[in-house]
């Protein structure tokens, strides 16, 4: 076997060491043990893996890119890039934004401090807030997936944010992820613990610029929601398309709680994407929706599953994809219902739009129910942009690449109006007609960056 | 052909999924004028009226078409509404998500006529007070849901709005009662000014009696048989189509097999 040099920073067992140094012993240990689960499991593979059969992540090889790159010099281009963009999406909100340095900003949280709020790095909550840390990251298991155990491995900085009992957050929280260079490899954190009655808007961003070479995201979120607690959870993907993208985004939800999450997604590569709403207690309550747009080669995968555990619990899911050019959208959606779980709602939808005779969109929803009283449907639909509706605006004098943007922007307007965070809806909306108009998906236009 | 003429149609031939529909049409709406054009079903009304305004599943095969003295083959459908073309749909179509007043806008913009926004929603209102339309419609989307006579309402607001220098009304009148019908009407008589040339395609001599057309075309079998002022519709009306086309038809018959 060759021997090959490893690049420094690499993802491999010396970051590891340098992770587990800096922690305390708990995560170190947790850390180790992902690192062992990540190399002993495979790579995801069409053939073997039914999540993967769509996706063909072939050509990826993890061990190319850096997480440690040491001073890089791109730190504070992001960071004001991202701060532009919660100034534009929320004004109000704290802002805390990770590069592969870690957190390089933390901002505006002093309304929420005041209110016994915790708004810190994940690193600095483990040591700080070890016990809500480790219930939150109990639910992302150590060898739960390949991806999920090299974030466990190698995540850094992070954002945490901890709502006290019955305390209602006085302004939203922008937790935004950014990374810049050739082979860079990041791994963004976001964890979310609301105690009973508290309440949130979080909203996350990932983004990087146009053309800094191949890069790699694996990403967690978090999102742990106590008896009738109420979160808003916004998320917006704009990785360069030359990204690869994998990510979970997990909510777990007490008894009465209500998670409302909205997810747009412009850009990366490949995306691996999977939204997971376990509803633990009864009642508990989830909306999901999602508006996605690929273009170019783009290769975007969706995954959910709707974790139906409780009586009365609720769920909705709507994900709305637009395609173009040679893009190809993959989405599967899944409702577990349990024996225990009566009656239960849940709803899973998937309309996709194809704007390109080369485009493809498709959706498989599935469910498995094993109590007798629930209501659980599912709709998928695919078609092309529709030749009347664009000769009618041409008709008007609308050029046509204006009407198909018209178009597209109607197709997910009902989706944009799930939004529950109006800032964040006008904000992707504006995105939307920039990539359908052809403007590069990339989220950040940093000063300085080669 | 006059100098003052608008459109200028001359042995326009056109077909849609490989059948000829348009066998050599020739006529000529000069600046100003109303125009109707009259035929029985399956004549190629709608058709001309889609190929005049550039849909791309009407393939011309033959002959020529211009507004103003612009050649208008070689463009797009927004190429010739930019023009000053405009055609209300016999059946317009939906386009949901897509709000009226979010639609009026792009269009007005499109053509070079944006308005301050003030200025705009005003217009809006007064023209859907005259045209009795509800003021909701500014937010809803694009004839989505609306009723037959709705829609027909908002491609007279569009006309309104728009101002064309060609309107192209295909069966604007059919499905309406009398009440909409007149407002209809009454929408096109308020907007048609000098300028504007009206052509009125339509099965119904009613509208006719409020628009007053200086002439009348029937098309038959893909072109144009006979012309007449405003009495060949009221003959059409009276006798229907049979005594004229006995004729026409068997010129046209005549012209096209030698």
């Amino acid at each position: 076997m060759a021997t090959q040099l490893q690049t420094p920073g690499a993802i491999g067992p010396e970051a590891v060491t340098t992770r587990a140094a800096n922690a305390p012993a708990w995560l170190a240990e947790r850390r180790r043990a992902a690192w062992e689960a990540y190399t002993a499991l495979p790579m995801p593979d069409r053939t073997r893996d039914e999540d993967w059969r769509r996706t063909d992540i072939r050509g990826l090889e993890p061990d190319e890119y850096v997480v440690d790159p040491g001073p890089t010099g791109h730190g504070a281009g992001l960071v004001e890039a991202m701060r532009e963009m919660r100034d534009r999406i929320a004004p109000d909100a704290a802002f805390v934004a990770s590069t592969r340095n870690g957190v390089r900003a933390l901002e505006g949280a002093e309304a929420l401090r005041a209110q016994g709020v915790t708004v810190c790095s994940l690193e600095d909550a483990a040591v700080h807030d070890e016990a809500a840390v480790r219930r939150a990251l109990a639910h992302v298991p150590v060898d739960g997936s390949k991806f999920t155990a090299l974030w466990n491995a190698l995540w850094r900085g992070g954002c945490f944010v901890h709502v006290p009992t019955g305390v209602e957050a006085a302004v939203p929280i922008v937790a935004a992820h950014s990374a810049a260079g050739d082979h860079a490899a990041i791994l963004p954190a976001t964890v979310v613990v609301l105690e009973a009655g508290a309440s949130l808007t979080l909203v996350e961003l990932e983004a990087s610029p146009a053309a800094q070479g191949t890069m790699l995201s694996d990403a967690v979120s978090i999102l742990h929601l106590g008896e009738g607690s109420r979160l808003d959870h916004c998320l917006l993907q704009r990785w360069s398309a030359s990204t690869w993208h994998l990510a979970t985004h997990r909510g777990v939800l007490e008894r009465d709680s209500r998670l409302r999450f909205f997810a747009a997604t412009f850009g990366s590569r490949l995306q691996k994407v999977y939204w997971d709403a376990l509803l633990e207690g009864q009642g508990a309550d989830a909306t999901l929706t999602g508006v996605c747009f690929g273009g170019g080669d783009q290769h975007l995968d969706h995954q959910s599953l709707q974790a139906h555990r409780a009586p009365a619990t609720r769920s909705d899911l709507l994900l709305k994809v637009a395609v173009r050019d040679r893009a190809q959208s993959v989405y599967g959606g899944l409702i577990t219902v349990d024996r225990a779980a009566q009656r239960t709602d849940g709803y899973v939808q998937n309309r996709n739009l194809m704007l390109s005779r080369g485009a493809r969109a498709s959706g498989i929803p599935m469910l498995e129910i094993k109590a007798n009283d629930v209501r659980c449907s599912h709709g998928v639909t695919a078609g092309h942009i529709d030749t009347e509706q664009r000769f009618y605006l041409q008709s008007r004098g609308v050029d046509p690449e204006a009407a198909d943007r018209l178009i597209v922007r109607g197709f997910m307007q009902d989706a944009l109006d799930r939004s529950p965070h109006a800032g964040f809806a006008e904000f992707v909306g504006g995105v939307l007609d920039e990539v359908v108009a052809g403007h590069s998906a990339a989220g950040v236009e940093a000063e300085g960056l080669s | 052909m006059s100098d003052s003429a608008r459109l200028v149609v001359e042995g326009l031939r056109a077909r849609v999924e490989g059948k000829e529909i348009l066998n050599g049409v020739d006529l000529v709406v000069p600046t100003g004028e109303v125009h109707a054009l009259m035929g029985p079903n399956g004549s190629g009304k709608s058709t001309l009226a889609y190929t005049l305004l550039g849909h791309p599943n009407y393939e011309v095969t033959g002959g020529s078409a211009s507004f103003d003295g612009t050649d208008l083959l070689p463009l797009a459908a927004d190429e010739r509404a930019r023009l000053g073309m405009f055609l209300c749909f016999q059946y317009p179509t939906s386009i949901p998500g897509v709000s009226v007043v979010n639609f009026l806008r792009a269009a007005l913009k499109a053509q070079g006529k944006e308005m301050p926004a003030r200025e705009f929603l005003r217009t809006l209102s007064a023209v859907m007070g005259e045209l009795k339309i509800d003021e909701s419609f500014r937010s809803r989307y694009i004839n989505d849901g609306f009723s037959g006579g709705e829609k027909k309402r908002m491609e007279i607001l569009q006309l309104a709005l728009l101002r064309p220098r060609l309107a192209v009304l295909d069966e604007t009148d059919s499905g309406l009662d009398v009440d909409a019908l007149r407002t209809v009407a009454e929408g096109v008589d308020r907007v048609r000014g000098t300028d504007m040339g009206v052509l009125v395609i339509t099965h119904y001599p009613r509208i006719l009696e409020y628009l007053r057309p200086d002439a009348v075309h029937v098309l038959h079998r893909g072109r144009v048989v006979v012309s007449g002022g405003h009495d060949l519709a009221r003959r059409i009306e009276a006798d229907g189509y049979d005594p004229i086309l006995g004729a026409g038809a068997g010129t046209a018959a005549r012209e096209g097999n030698p």
